[in-house]
């Protein structure tokens, strides 16, 4: 099949399998020392600034990124294996993970180079947490209707009105790579008249309000903006270029082990008792589990090896995403099916309490980042059927 | 692909295109014409090395014309020769037949290996038992049998029979392969005694020439429906245009992906010589899986005309369902792979993970 869904096989790479044993010897001391404790969905979850600076003193974060800012000129293999440890330790990844992920790679890649100095070393360092300004109440897959605008004054600066939703951990982070109109919506171009801006958090006029998910947790939050002064230089890119650098971001929120590791430790919790049970029935859903997981993690690898040879690989990425988040919830049912266990928070059993966060989590793992459906509809445009 | 397998992949595409897939039944049980062209061009012993009596080329090579040959339907028994049976043989220090006559590959549990004193030297033994679900039965001319080891002995005793004259049962799988039993009477046969690791080792050949069989035939069945959803018009317009049908189509694409992706990976793993029984466990059943999906939504996009023996369809989807369960079912994989993954104990899950491919 040649396709754009096709991508070439990931070279081995020593330098990985090196960083991977570094950072395995690291979580396995941490956890040691009972700094963190493992949970499910650790990278919406887990927060923690002060394991974040310990991965960026490590050279951890801002992998891939030049010296010059901060970073440490790796590749995204390398990084590949240090994010997917993390996972599937189920570390503490939270505050720095879309710092880290996308919205460095996006200053790099459309940052003035003030921004980039001034940013990215703090992001590298662990330092400085981002968060993405996309969702809106009224704008969820659809999201070229935003309504959120922005408004140049006389002095040249932006002036911000409107209100960003999902935003996870917006209460604990520094900056938002915010997508705004900039222009009037132009019903012939739906996609013209947007634009990213760099915002400070901590701005007049900005109100954060936590929004819970199932389990009580607060990541999510509404972010509010009223006539919130943006100074004129922390335009992102180009003005009017906002969707193009858009779909660019989620190539790399999409494609990442994240997309499918994060009820790991559920599956590695489900691993002791199939070893202490030695029950067929579980040995065998413990090894169909781990063939789609063994294939997630080649897609996803291939992805980084596309990613070093400097490609946008956006169409598998989404197909990536969609397969990777469809087993993140089949993990759950998969092990239910096998296991006589009551999934509870407060269970004294390790495996019922992770069922019941891997559960709590489920019905977001098919929706952050682009629900299935629009996966799929973007995969469906790969195989030019749109 | 790697394009220095292009060449191959032509040649092998250019015979197929002379011999179209057919219905196969008790009296046209293979494509004896499909083989003669391939043995004709050295196609049945890619891979296998020129000492050996094989026309060389690399595992890769070999891979291409399976590949090749499944998507296109090829009732030949190419993939046993060249991907489990000969390799298998080689390993073992037994001599390869002669690869124009097809060979194939018996996991015979219930029969049992005896050493024999024919006085033709040492490596002989006498085969007894019944060796059953053997693919190409009846059609193979030589069979590379693993069977059980004499009592107290561990491992197992590879052997190469000669099939000619063995008592054959007609069976056939879901798409009319042949798959019947053969019935081992004492015959003296060469062979070489493996160990535990050394039969492992073979059946995981076997099982991923199976998985590289049904990665390049969910590939085909994605192709002819994608084709097949942008030719066919309903309400005006081709079924492609319905949203309904892409999401089916983009489900199939994703699973089709992931298990290239795996079965590459494996295939690999194979190539650098590691041990291959998980890579190809995992392989067998993540295509296994895929083929729940694929077969299914590829017959529902095709509607009624692909329920048909006129339609090509059923070429691919028919197989699809028998080799998920052959060369080892997807439970018994299931199970190995589940239980080799726990080798060093229920925390190391994630480290025997990171090892498999």
């Amino acid at each position: 099949m040649s396709s754009p869904l096709t991508l070439a096989p990931a070279p081995p790479s020593e330098a990985a399998e090196e960083v991977r044993a570094q950072v395995r010897q690291f979580l396995a001391e941490e956890l040691a020392a009972g700094t963190f404790t493992t949970h499910v969905d650790t990278w919406l979850s887990g927060v923690d600034p002060a394991f974040s600076r310990k991965l960026g003193e490590r050279g951890w974060l801002g992998m891939t990124w030049p010296r010059e800012y901060g970073g440490h000129e790796r590749s995204a293999m390398e990084r590949y294996a240090v994010t997917e440890e993390l996972l599937a330790a189920g570390a503490p990844v939270a505050a720095h993970w879309i710092a880290d992920r996308q919205s460095g790679p996006n200053l790099l890649r459309y940052g003035t180079e003030a921004q980039r100095r001034e940013i990215l070393p703090r992001i590298a360092a662990g330092e400085c947490f981002f968060v993405i300004g996309m969702s809106e109440p009224d704008s969820g897959s659809d999201l070229a209707s935003i309504r959120t605008k922005a408004v140049r004054d006389a002095g040249g600066d932006w002036v911000v009105t409107g209100a960003k939703v999902w935003t996870s951990n917006a209460h604990l982070s520094h900056y938002g790579i915010v997508l705004v109109r900039t222009s009037a919506a132009d019903p012939a171009d739906r996609h013209a008249g947007l634009s990213q801006l760099l915002v400070d958090l901590s701005l007049p006029g900005i109100t954060i309000n936590p929004i819970r998910i199932l389990d009580g947790g607060h990541h999510f939050n509404e972010v509010v903006f009223d006539e919130v002064v943006v100074p004129g230089d922390m335009l992102l890119g180009e003005e009017g270029a906002g969707w193009h650098q858009v779909t660019a971001e989620l190539a790399f929120e999409r494609s990442g082990p994240e997309r499918f590791l994060s009820t790991y430790p559920l599956l590695a919790e489900f691993a002791r008792r199939a070893c202490d049970t030695g029950d067929a029935a579980q040995l065998g859903a413990l090894g169909r589990l781990s063939a789609r997981l063994l294939a997630l993690r080649q897609l996803s690898l291939r992805i980084a090896a596309a990613l070093d040879r400097g490609e946008l690989p956006d169409i598998p990425a989404a197909l990536v995403k969609d397969v990777g988040t469809t087993f993140e919830a089949d993990v759950v049912d998969e092990i239910r099916r096998v296991v006589e266990v009551v999934p509870s928070l407060d269970s004294p059993d390790p495996l019922g309490r992770a069922l019941a966060e891997a559960q709590l989590h489920a019905p977001g793992y098919t929706l952050r980042g682009g629900t299935n459906e629009i996966l799929r509809g973007i995969v469906a445009r790969g195989l030019g059927l749109r | 692909m790697a394009s220095e397998q292009d060449l191959v992949v032509g040649t092998v595409r250019d015979i197929l295109a002379g011999h179209e897939p057919f219905v196969l039944t008790a009296d046209t049980a293979w494509d004896a014409g499909l083989w003669a062209d391939l043995a004709g061009a050295g196609l049945t012993g890619v891979g296998l090395p020129e000492e050996a009596g094989g026309s060389g080329g690399e595992l890769a090579d070999a891979v291409a014309v399976v590949r090749t040959l499944a998507a296109g339907a090829g009732a030949v028994p190419v993939a046993e020769q060249l991907l489990a049976a000969g390799p298998a043989l080689l390993a073992a220090d037994l001599d390869l037949p002669d690869p124009t006559a097809p060979l194939t590959l018996a996991v015979a549990g219930a029969v049992t290996a005896e050493p024999s004193d024919d006085g033709d030297g040492p490596g002989r033994w006498t085969l007894t038992g019944t060796a059953t679900d053997v693919a190409w039965a009846g059609v193979a001319r030589h069979v590379a049998v693993l069977a059980g080891a004499p009592a107290g002995i561990e491992g197992a005793v590879l052997a190469l029979v000669d099939a000619e004259g063995l008592a054959t049962s007609d069976a056939r799988n879901l798409a009319g392969e042949p798959r019947g039993s053969l019935v081992l009477g004492g015959a003296p046969a060469s062979g070489a005694l493996l160990t535990p690791a050394g039969a492992g080792q073979v059946r995981a050949r076997y099982a991923l020439a199976r998985a590289v069989q049904m990665a390049a035939a969910l590939e085909q069945v994605l192709a002819w429906t994608v084709q097949y959803a942008g030719e066919r018009h309903q309400f005006g317009r081709p079924l492609g245009r319905f949203q309904a049908v892409q999401v089916q189509l983009a489900q199939m694409a994703g699973e089709v992906t992931a298990v290239t992706a795996l079965v590459d990976a494996a295939v690999q793993t194979l190539a650098r010589d590691e041990d291959v029984v998980l890579a190809a466990a995992a392989a067998k059943v993540r295509a296994g899986a895929a083929v729940e999906v694929v077969a299914r939504l590829a017959h529902q996009v095709h509607g009624a005309i692909g329920f048909t023996q006129e339609h090509r369809l059923h070429h691919l989807t028919r197989r699809l369902w028998s080799w998920r369960e052959e060369a080892g079912s997807e439970l018994t994989w299931s199970r190995v792979l589940g239980v080799g993954l726990l080798a060093q104990g229920g925390d190391g899950l994630w480290p025997a993970l990171t090892r498999v491919v």
